[in-house]
This record gives structure tokens, C-alpha cells and sequence, in this order.
């Protein structure tokens, strides 16, 4: 409660103990509430104003950093309500966790859109409020009910070129061989991006991908375990993988990939050849602290060209609002995933299947990972 | 002896507070978690079910308590090493190993297992140093594996173990070894026949000491078993806050305290909790 | 005086036990003056910028002034919270007193992770409805380490309790001294230095902890060891080591200090 609410409802107490409506040990009770700061019983009406914080959880390490510079402080000094970052990395589970405890701490998620989709259906999410966010700032067929498009990424072949001497890596069926690249790997734990990988590198043609053999894939991960060091779960992770020495090749989001070339002096660099390409989204949970409106708000700011740009700087992210593009600069193009020149490399991630089936597909997964 | 202020309301008064503060804070939240345990997601005893059946569950069980034991018998045995030369050594030596044992003990867990990850990291020093004097060509994996995990608990718990064998060290009557190595034992033969089973009870109390201690550690296997060698108290952790399932987590913890307590009861049976501190 | 000090042997292994004992302390000092904004040893150049940038990153120091008041409210209340019920103990010799003691120890004997859950329950139960003390507040982690350091203090403090001759109190209740009167006046001046050292340990203790802090903090209490570890777990930040060699030289120069002054001690 702000001190202005207090103040108010303190005030209307004792003018009505004045009066004669309550009793003294009545008012003592009700202001005992009033200043412990009984939301649910005097809260007004969740008004913009009120909000003083939205906490905003992403994927951590770089991406902390990068939202706060691009989209957090430009918020606080146009709106004085102040975005924390939280990096713990917004799982289906964890946000449904946030929902189902009944106080839910965080505001906005950088999720993927598949479980935006998934959570929203069961209630979880408020729907994006389009007469906040722009649906015109979007790229054709991006936007969704619960989740607003907010950036776009890939997963791609990284790998340690001092290791490899000439050869390049061009394919997952490079990346599951071994004996031509030699040395441990590091794999995405939360699954998304994998079972592709591993059906293109069984032999299954980029047109007939979708709906995804799981059976095959699993088979071909379980077989392949012998060679994976680790299983990444959020940024930072894929980062110090590769950079540490620990794996020789990993598939990392292309953010990071392009953050670790600059850290390793270009001694890990990233390929587009069979990339996966995959929208991120912003959603809002429902029953959010901050209040619906200050979310939509926050969201609505993100789209500004101008604040994509630095967060493509800073992260390499894909922009989602297609006025950015411009202002690209030309040797920076190689770093993003939605230039034409890299987008014909790569093959989308179809969110209707993720939506679907990601559920059990993880399940099934993670089995297969931690046994 | 006559008393001479009413007991009951003088002993109240200064008892209750803290009494009253830890029923509140701590005997009913524990309460609330053993009814998370039976409750979430479906009422009822399933997820001690899941424990007794979930691969996943039994894998990091079995893996706990194998490296707890590892852990155990070399922190031990360490801590035994050191503690011999802490208690009857010359001053100079007693100075030097107080101060190898109290430094470490005295700082936090955090700098201890950041201190590790740099030692044992591939470009870290030993990586670095066993490249650049030829012994190795690849890097060890030394670190975010079992392998660190144990180091690093290792170093935290030995001086924890140093300190009920000092005490049972410094109670140890020293004419009995004069009298062993007046009737001609050799140096070896004392310490094995008469000095280590007359500290016996200094290392049961310090075996328990450290198992028990090592079973509830996470921070420090989080952070260098970089999430590959899970444990069972970060399976709590991951279970609250990276995929949530409250009630195995809230599961997992009753049975963790009851696993402790039936341990601790069963041990001071045999060996009177005097003797080991 | 022992009979015969150690051999060649044991001292050859207390001293390789003793070299593992500092090892990692010692390597924090090279990595923290790389050069590199990543965890690596320096190659070529040493440089400060890590200890910069404790100085210069607000966080750090928002982190530790965090830390601090967290530290001094709650040793403060587990002191005189540990002292009361002690005096209780040893002035009135209650009925059921191991069993009472037993429950004040639990926190410091159950499994940390146990009490980190059990807090956890605690604080976000309590924001529902007291928000000031909840999950991811300072008051809600200074009462947190309240729980879990009371128990240290009260073993300190009823363990100088034990060395004070009991019949000083004999003789003030035999001259007619109230309780209150000879709390404040004959023990707690007579025990002076173990509160001050439950306190101390109470506030190291609360400085240092990080196993329920990591359950019942997420982005806005951040105190010096959750940013710690959000430091070890994202980027492993080398800002670590230089903070960790700052506190490590803390640690041993309070040691030596301590050790210096006994020695005096005992000459004089």
C-alpha cells in the first residue's frame, strides 16, 4: 500500500469512529490492518499510479545486462516505476509454479511463444492488451494472444575453430560426427531446437521435419550421450561451455554465440547452416503484482526501433518491430537472424507443434538426459 | 535449595520469548512443508512414492550417498593428519597448522568454492600449469563433476572433523603411549595399536559429524558440480525453483530430517554424546 | 607436556593436508587481477579493474551495506532473544530443560536445505499478509538469520553461563535481590564477553549465510553472497576474486591479530 493509500484509509477510519459508526476497538483493529499494509482488504483499485516496480525475468548472465540498458532504464526515467531483472530463466514450470502459489513475485517473462500459448489456454497469462501494444510493430504472422513478439533468436552450431584446424562445421550431421570433429558437446536441457537437430543429423530432409518423429530423435540423443559433457539450462551456461574448453562444439542460442566470438577474440565463432530460428515473446502472468497495465505498458516501450537497436547491440537479438531493420548497419547484418542473407540458412521452428507437444516431449527428455 | 521467587512465572517470562519466536518461525512453517509433502499436487502419499520409485529420484539418492561416504572417510582421515600435529606438535608447528585450519574455516563457503572452480577450471591453475610443464596436452576435467564436488566438500568439512578429534586427542592420557614405547614399541606400532584406538570415539564423533553435515550441502555441490552431479538437497532446491514440484521438494526434506535423526539416535546409543565433543 | 611430538611421517601429511587447506585461497589471488571480464588466470598484463569495480558498481556496495544492517538487526535480536531464554535456563533450572534446549538447537542441527525450505514456507506465508516481511524482503531475511543464528548464540552464551561460580547469584538471592536485579546487575556483567562473542558470531554468521538466503531472496533483498552467487552461477564474474581476496585478507589479518594478543595474554 503507498502512504498516500494509508493516509486515506486512516483518515476515513477515524472520521467514521468520530461518528460513531465503529467502536474504538474497532478502529485500533482496522488501522493495526491499514498499517500493516493489508493489500487484499484496502487495496484501491489497480491503478497505473500505484505501481512503484515490475520485475522482468529472462535468461540471466548478458541478457541481464542488455534488457536493463535497452528496455529497463529508459522505462524508469519515463515512468519513475523502477524494472528489476531476474535472470532465473522462466521455464513452463517455474511460471506455472508463480501462478499457482497465488502470489505470484515476477511480472513479465521472456518466454517462448509455444508456452505462452500453452499457459494462456489454462488461464495463467493475461492477454496481451493490444490497445497498449502495438499489433502493427509486429512482423507478419508474429503476435500472439498471450504473448507479444518481442525478438527473434536461433540455435546454432558453435563451435572452438582452433580445435578444428580448416574444417568447418556446416550441418548437424557434423556436429552428431565425432570422429570429423573431435571432442565433447553441450546440448540445450530445456529441449527446444534438439530434436530437430537431431532428426536433420539422422537424415530427415528440412521439408519434412514437422510433425517431429520424436521416437527417432530420442533415439538418436540417447545414443549420442556418451558425448555430451553438459546440458545447458540458461545463457551464461552455454557461454563459459564453450569458452572454459569444456565442449569443442555446442548449439547455443545465436545471442550468446555472438557474445562469446567477441570474448574468445573470435576463437569460437558460430555458423547459420541449419540454424533454428525461434520468435521470443513477452508475456504478462495474471495477478501480476505491478498491475496489469504498468506490464502492457513496458511492453508497449520495448517496441521502439531505437530500443531494439541496443538490444540487438548488446545481445544480438533478432528485432521484431521490421521498422529496426533500417537501422542496422551493414557490418553488423552477419549477427542477425532475421537478415534475408542468414534467414535462407536456417530453418524455422514450427510454435503450432511446440504448442502441442512440447510438453511430453520434455518429459520424454529430460528422462533420457539425467538417467 | 529453597527458591526463593515463584519458578514458574520468572522462567516463563525469560524462556517464552525465544520459545514462542521458534514455534512461529520455524515448528509451524515445518508443519506447513510436511503438509506441502502430502497435499501437492494430489492429497495424499504420492510423492513419497515418487521417492521410493522415481529413477531420477533413486539415481541422485544412490549418488548422495556415495559421495557423502567418499567424502566422509577422506575428510576424516585428512582432518586425523592434520589434528596430530595441531595438538602434541612443537609450538612453532601448532602455530602453522592453526592457522591452515582456522583461515579456511572462517571464510565463506562461496570464496572457498570460487577458489576451487579457478583451480580447477580448464584454463584454471593447475590446468594451466600441468599444460605449460608438458604433463598434459588437454585440460583435466577437474571441475563441474563429481570429481570437484568431493574436492570441495572435502575442504569445507575437514575442519569440522578436526575438532572432536582434537578434543578426544587432547584427553588421551600420555603415559599410556610412554608406557608402550618403554616396553620397546616402534613408532608405527604405538600410534597404530594404542594412540588410534584410544581416539576412536574422537572419529565416530567426527564421521557422523561430516556425513551428516554432508548430506545437506548445496551450495556448495551446486556450484561445483555445475548442475551435473546432482545431490539430494539441490534436488530440493531444483524441485522449488527450477522445476517446480513443491510437494516432492517438501518430500524430500522430511525425509531428510527423519534420515538425520534416525542416524543421530542410533549412533549416540552405542557412543555417549560426551565423548565426542 | 606430550611425550613425543610427531613424527616425519605425520608431518609430512599434515603439511600436504595443510597446502589443500589454503590451495583455493591462494589461487583467488591471480585470478582476481586478470585482465579479462572472464574467469580465466592472466596471460600476459595484470590489471585492478576488477577491484574497480567494486568500488564502482553500485551494486556491490548496495550489496554490502545490505549485508550489514541485515547483519547487525538480526545478531542484535538473536543475542537478546538467546540471552533471555539462557538466563532462564540457568537461573530457574527448569523442568524439561535438555528438551527445550534441544528445540532452541534444531535450526543449527537439521540439514540446511531443511530450514531453507521451512523459511522459504515461512516468508512467503507471511507476504500475503505482512508484505514488509515477506519472500524478497530485508526484514524477512533479517528475521530468517535470526532463526538460524539464535541457536549459535545461545550455545555460547549458556556455555559462559557454566563458568560463572554460582554462588555469587546464591549470594545476592540470599541478600534479597530481585530477578530482574540480579540479571542486570551480578551475570549478565559477569558474562559480558560470551554475549559480545554470540553477537559477533550471531552477525559473521548472518553475513556469510547463503543457503536460505538463496530460498527466500530473488531481485530485490540481494545481500553480499546472493549477488555473490549470481555472479558464480551467470558469469562467474572476476569482480568475485577480488572481493574474495579483499575478505580473505580480512579474515587472516583478524586471525593473526587474535593470535598476537593471546600470546600476550599468556606472557603477562
Amino acid at each position: 500500500m503507498t502512504d498516500d493509500t494509508k493516509r486515506q484509509a486512516l483518515d476515513s477510519l477515524s472520521a467514521r469512529m468520530l461518528r460513531g459508526e465503529i467502536s474504538r476497538r474497532q478502529f485500533t483493529q482496522l488501522a493495526g490492518l491499514a498499517l500493516a499494509g493489508a493489500p487484499m482488504l484496502l487495496r484501491s483499485s489497480d491503478a497505473f499510479a500505484e505501481t512503484k516496480e515490475l520485475v522482468m525475468v529472462n535468461w540471466g548472465g548478458d541478457a541481464i545486462t542488455a534488457y536493463d540498458a535497452a528496455y529497463g532504464q529508459p522505462f524508469t526515467k519515463e515512468t519513475g516505476i523502477v524494472v528489476k531483472m531476474d535472470g532465473s530463466g522462466p521455464t513452463e514450470g517455474s511460471i506455472a509454479a508463480q501462478y499457482k502459489s497465488g502470489k505470484p513475485t515476477w511480472d513479465i517473462v521472456d518466454v517462448d511463444p509455444f508456452s505462452a500459448i500453452t499457459l494462456g489456454a489454462q488461464g495463467m497469462l493475461e492477454p496481451i492488451d493490444y490497445s497498449i501494444v502495438d499489433k502493427t510493430k509486429f512482423r507478419k504472422g508474429f503476435g500472439w494472444e498471450y504473448a507479444s513478439s518481442a525478438y527473434f533468436f536461433s540455435y546454432v552450431i558453435a563451435y572452438d575453430s582452433k580445435k578444428f584446424g580448416d574444417k568447418v562445421p556446416t550441418s548437424m550431421a557434423d556436429f552428431f560426427n565425432v570422429e570429423k570433429f573431435p571432442g565433447k558437446r553441450s546440448l540445450y536441457k530445456w529441449g527446444s531446437g534438439m530434436w530437430e537437430a537431431a532428426l536433420l543429423a539422422d537424415g530427415v530432409p528440412r521439408d519434412k521435419l514437422y510433425p517431429l518423429d520424436l521416437k527417432r530423435a530420442h533415439a538418436k540423443i540417447a545414443a549420442f550421450k556418451d558425448n555430451v559433457v553438459s546440458y545447458w539450462g540458461g545463457g551464461a551456461e552455454s557461454q563459459s561451455v564453450l569458452l572454459d574448453g569444456e565442449a569443442s562444439m555446442a548449439i547455443i542460442w545465436s545471442t550468446r554465440g555472438s557474445l562469446i566470438e567477441q570474448d574468445s577474440g573470435g576463437q569460437i565463432k558460430f555458423t547459420w547452416d541449419e540454424g533454428l530460428i525461434s520468435p521470443g515473446a513477452f508475456s504478462v502472468l495474471k495477478g501480476n503484482p505491478g498491475g496489469k497495465e504498468a506490464a502492457m505498458k513496458f511492453i508497449a516501450s520495448a517496441q521502439d526501433p531505437q530500443k531494439e537497436l541496443v538490444m540487438f547491440d548488446k545481445l544480438g537479438q533478432g528485432p521484431a518491430n521490421p521498422a529496426t531493420d533500417a537501422l542496422i548497419p551493414d557490418d553488423k547484418k552477419a549477427i542477425n537472424p532475421v537478415d534475408p542473407k542468414n534467414m535462407a540458412k536456417q530453418i524455422p521452428l514450427d510454435m503450432e507443434w511446440y504448442a502441442k507437444h512440447y510438453g511430453e516431449a520434455l518429459d520424454e527428455y529430460t528422462k533420457i538426459i539425467s538417467a | 535449595m529453597r527458591r526463593v521467587f515463584p519458578t514458574g512465572m520468572g522462567a516463563a517470562l525469560l524462556m517464552a520469548p525465544l520459545l514462542l519466536f521458534l514455534a512461529l518461525t520455524y515448528a509451524w512453517p515445518f508443519l506447513g512443508v510436511v503438509e506441502w509433502s502430502v497435499t501437492l499436487p494430489k492429497p495424499g502419499f504420492g510423492q513419497y512414492e515418487v521417492l521410493l520409485t522415481d529413477p531420477l529420484v533413486q539415481s541422485v539418492l544412490i549418488r548422495t550417498f556415495r559421495i557423502c561416504a567418499i567424502v566422509t572417510v577422506v575428510s576424516v582421515a585428512a582432518a586425523y593428519a592434520i589434528t596430530v600435529v595441531w595438538i602434541r606438535g612443537t609450538p612453532m608447528q601448532r602455530t602453522v597448522t592453526e592457522f591452515c585450519i582456522l583461515v579456511p574455516f572462517w571464510i565463506s563457503l562461496l570464496t572457498r568454492a570460487f577458489g576451487w572452480v579457478a583451480l580447477l577450471s580448464n584454463r584454471g591453475l593447475i590446468n594451466t600449469w600441468l599444460q605449460a610443464i608438458g604433463v598434459i596436452s588437454e585440460p583435466l576435467a577437474l571441475v563441474r563433476n563429481e570429481f570437484g564436488v568431493i574436492v570441495g566438500m572435502t575442504h569445507f568439512l575437514i575442519p569440522f572433523a578436526v575438532f572432536p578429534l582434537a578434543s578426544s586427542m587432547r584427553s588421551l592420557d600420555d603415559r599410556v603411549l610412554l608406557a608402550a614405547r618403554g616396553l620397546g614399541a616402534s613408532r608405527m606400532r604405538t600410534f597404530w595399536t594404542v594412540f588410534l584406538p584410544m581416539t576412536l570415539s574422537g572419529i565416530i564423533g567426527a564421521a557422523l559429524i561430516v556425513f551428516v553435515f554432508a548430506l545437506g550441502f548445496f551450495v556448495t555441490p551446486a556450484i561445483l558440480g555445475g548442475g551435473r552431479s546432482v545431490m539430494i538437497a539441490e534436488l530440493v532446491y531444483l524441485r522449488i525453483f527450477q522445476s517446480p514440484d513443491w510437494g516432492l521438494g517438501a518430500a524430500i526434506s522430511v525425509v531428510l530430517v527423519v534420515f538425520v535423526a534416525a542416524l543421530m539416535a542410533l549412533v549416540f546409543r552405542y557412543v555417549r554424546p560426551r565423548q565426542m565433543i | 607436556m606430550p611425550t613425543y611430538r610427531p613424527g616425519p611421517v605425520s608431518l609430512v601429511l599434515a603439511a600436504l593436508v595443510g597446502l589443500f587447506l589454503l590451495m583455493p585461497l591462494l589461487a583467488v589471488v591471480p585470478v582476481s587481477l586478470t585482465p579479462s571480464r572472464m574467469l580465466i588466470m592472466p596471460t600476459g598484463e595484470l590489471s585492478l579493474r576488477h577491484y574497480r569495480s567494486l568500488i564502482e558498481d553500485p551494486r556491490w556496495i548496495d550489496s554490502i551495506l545490505l549485508s550489514i544492517r541485515i547483519g547487525v538487526v538480526s545478531s542484535a535480536f538473536s543475542t537478546a532473544l538467546a540471552l533471555c531464554f539462557s538466563l532462564g535456563v540457568w537461573m530457574f533450572q527448569p523442568r524439561f530443560t535438555a528438551l527445550l534446549v534441544g528445540f532452541v538447537l534444531l535450526p543449527m542441527v537439521v540439514p540446511p536445505v531443511v530450514s531453507a525450505i521451512t523459511l522459504y514456507f515461512l516468508l512467503t506465508s507471511i507476504s500475503g499478509f505482512a508484505s514488509a516481511f515477506g519472500y524478497d524482503t530485508w526484514l524477512g531475511v533479517a528475521m530468517a538469520h535470526s532463526v538460524m543464528t539464535v541457536p549459535f548464540a545461545t550455545v555460547l552464551i549458556l556455555v559462559a553461563l557454566s563458568q560463572i561460580d554460582r554462588r555469587i547469584d546464591l549470594a545476592a538471592r540470599g541478600l534479597g535481590a530481585s530477578v530482574w536485579e540480579r540479571a542486570t546487575q551480578i551475570i549478565v556483567p559477569n558474562i559480558k564477553f560470551g554475549i559480545v562473542t554470540a553477537a559477533l558470531l550471531s552477525f559473521i554468521l548472518s553475513w556469510d549465510e547463503i543457503g536460505v538466503t538463496l530460498f527466500i531472496t530473488s531481485v530485490n533483498a540481494i545481500t553480499l553472497p546472493r549477488l555473490m552467487w549470481m555472479g558464480l552461477r551467470d558469469n562467474i564474474d572476476p569482480a568475485i576474486a577480488a572481493l574474495s581476496v579483499i575478505l580473505i585478507l580480512i579474515t587472516v589479518t583478524v586471525l593473526v591479530i587474535r593470535g598476537i594478543v593471546q600470546k600476550y595474554r599468556r606472557r603477562a
